[in-house]
């Protein structure tokens, strides 16, 4: 077998591989041989047919059989020779493949993998956000569950955004209704805008039985395009005017949130962790989307066209499953895999990156970390033992264990590298820019 | 009817196929000869000058014999499959018959 490597562009590689005939030719005999003892043709017993006459019948088909074989086998061996890594498939080009000739001949073109030119880590500057839960938080995370739990009575007074209202109204534009301008007994929270603020404030201030007309101009750009714009009237009759009643923060209070034996200082404690553990969370994802970021900031790769191609496709097929599963009829729908092309080159650009940071520096998923997850996963259980042994009866649920545990090592090996700041971040900012 | 007096339109319809068997695998190894299925009244002249036509060879000679439909039993009714002639012929040394060009 002769190989010759030549460079078209910068990953694109072809190979043009000869292999001698005799080769294949004597493959052919044989397994025409070996055919001979089995197949069935008329007017022959079986296993007496001559071997001529099952290369009359098979011929063609055995030598296009042992032509793929070859083509593979001589594809990786000339791979491997050169020390090549190939991405994605190899386009085969026969040159020459007749019986006659003494050489069986073709191309292979194919891409490989870029070198990936790591850039350097240390010039990052990676932001650990660090929030502080105080007791201020942990205020605001009860009086948001005690909002949740407003009960709302009657009162005798006048309407004051934050109550609500349960009221008829009537709306006409020059004197005809029209669709949705008329209600009986709605009731509408105040001051949450949830009604146009004209109508609100004429709302707000009337009590209970107490009824007014007013006109009132419908915005331009309100959605309901018949009245966008107009003036109308309205009749509204207030019927009830209802006041939330926060629920004292009381041991009562705390058994509605699962604190069985309604301890405040318990229920404290306990909302402190579950925003501790939020925060967590949230800190984590935050640094290793920098940290992604950065990856892919900091290095430059050339992405084997071949490489995209498949992801841009992996990805579109993705979208069909999930709309199928939502219940359309993905069949009909056109899904260019062009429209997955930037998502595909970021992933394939990270892919390569990430692989290539694993490997020069060890970073895969080590046994004993592996089963430290496991071991974690499975504490939460009521029987550890069985969790365990489902993650590890099959590997590719380890392989999903194994692929946070490489996650975590590689960010923590960024910003190891990387310079690393704590940022001391408002509560609030985390969790609104993590979701 | 002699063989060079027999019109073309006849001697086309003449030879029915080969016959692809052990047998005949053996025999044109050993004999060179080839078999053919041949009309149930052709006659020995007319297959030769058929042949010689069709393929474009010289033959040496020509030996038939009439095989015997197989008797079938299909329910309470005997049946018979057709009778038909076989031709065995052998050609001059050193000639072949081409199938692939023969036929077109």
């Amino acid at each position: 077998m002769q190989s010759n490597l030549e460079t078209l562009s910068s990953l694109e590689r072809r190979l043009s591989i000869a292999v001698s005939m005799q080769e294949v030719n004597t493959e052919v005999a044989n397994r025409l041989k070996r055919l001979s003892r089995t197949v069935k043709i008329h007017g022959f017993r079986p296993g007496k047919v001559p071997v001529k006459i099952v290369e009359q019948q098979y011929g063609g088909q055995v030598r296009q059989e042992v032509l793929g074989d070859t083509i593979q086998k001589s594809f990786g061996d000339a791979v491997r020779e050169q020390n090549l890594r190939v991405a994605g498939l190899p386009k085969i080009e026969v040159q020459s493949g007749d019986e006659k000739t003494e050489q069986f001949e073709y191309t292979a073109t194919f891409e490989i993998y870029p070198e990936v030119e790591l850039g350097d880590f240390s010039a990052l500057s990676i932001e650990k956000p660090v929030v502080e839960v105080g007791d201020a938080e942990i205020d605001k995370t009860i009086e948001v569950l005690r909002k949740q739990r407003a009960v709302f009575e009657p009162v005798q007074r006048a309407a004051a955004a934050g109550d609500q209202v349960k009221m008829d109204y009537r709306g006409t534009i020059d004197g005809e209704a029209f669709d949705g301008g008329t209600a009986e007994g709605s009731t509408v929270q105040l001051g949450e805008s949830r009604l146009l603020p004209d109508f609100e404030n004429n709302v707000i201030g009337l009590s209970a039985g107490e009824s007014k007309t007013f006109t009132m101009a419908f915005p331009e750009d309100y959605h309901g395009k018949e009245v966008a714009g107009k003036e109308a009237q309205f009749e509204v009759t207030v019927h009830q005017v209802l006041e939330p009643r926060l629920p004292e923060v009381d041991s009562e209070f705390a058994k509605t949130l699962g604190v069985g034996d309604g301890d405040l200082d318990k229920m404290r404690s306990e909302i402190r962790a579950n925003l501790e553990r939020e925060v967590k969370r949230r800190t984590i994802a935050n640094v290793k989307d920098q940290v992604m970021k950065g990856l892919l900031d900091s290095t430059s790769v050339e992405l084997p066209q071949a490489l995209v191609e498949q992801e841009a496709e992996r990805l579109a097929e993705q979208m069909k499953q999930d709309l199928q599963a939502r219940g359309l009829d993905a069949g009909n729908v056109p899904l260019p895999t062009e429209a997955f092309d930037e998502e595909a080159k970021r992933r394939v650009r990270l892919g390569l990156i990430v692989s290539a940071v694993v490997d020069k520096h060890g970073l895969s998923a080590k046994p004993e970390q592996v089963k430290e997850v496991v071991e974690e996963q499975a504490k939460a259980y009521e029987q550890p033992d069985e969790v365990r042994r489902w993650y590890y009866q099959s590997p590719d649920r380890l392989r999903e264990i194994e692929s946070v545990v490489l996650e975590s090592n590689l960010v923590e090996w960024v910003t190891g590298q990387a310079k690393t700041e704590d940022k001391p971040t408002a509560f609030d900012d985390l969790m609104g820019n993590a979701q | 009817m002699t063989a060079q007096t027999a019109n073309q339109e006849r001697l086309l319809q003449v030879i029915l196929s080969p016959v692809v068997s052990e047998k005949s695998t053996y025999v044109a190894d050993k004999n060179e000869q080839v078999i053919f299925r041949v009309a149930k009244d052709a006659s020995k002249p007319e297959i030769k000058a058929a042949v010689e036509l069709l393929f474009k060879v010289q033959v040496e000679s020509v030996q038939v014999s009439n095989v015997k439909g197989k008797k079938k039993r299909f329910g309470a009714h005997l049946g018979r499959r057709r009778h038909w002639k076989k031709a065995y012929i052998c050609l001059k040394p050193g000639q072949e018959i081409n199938f692939a060009a023969g036929e077109a």
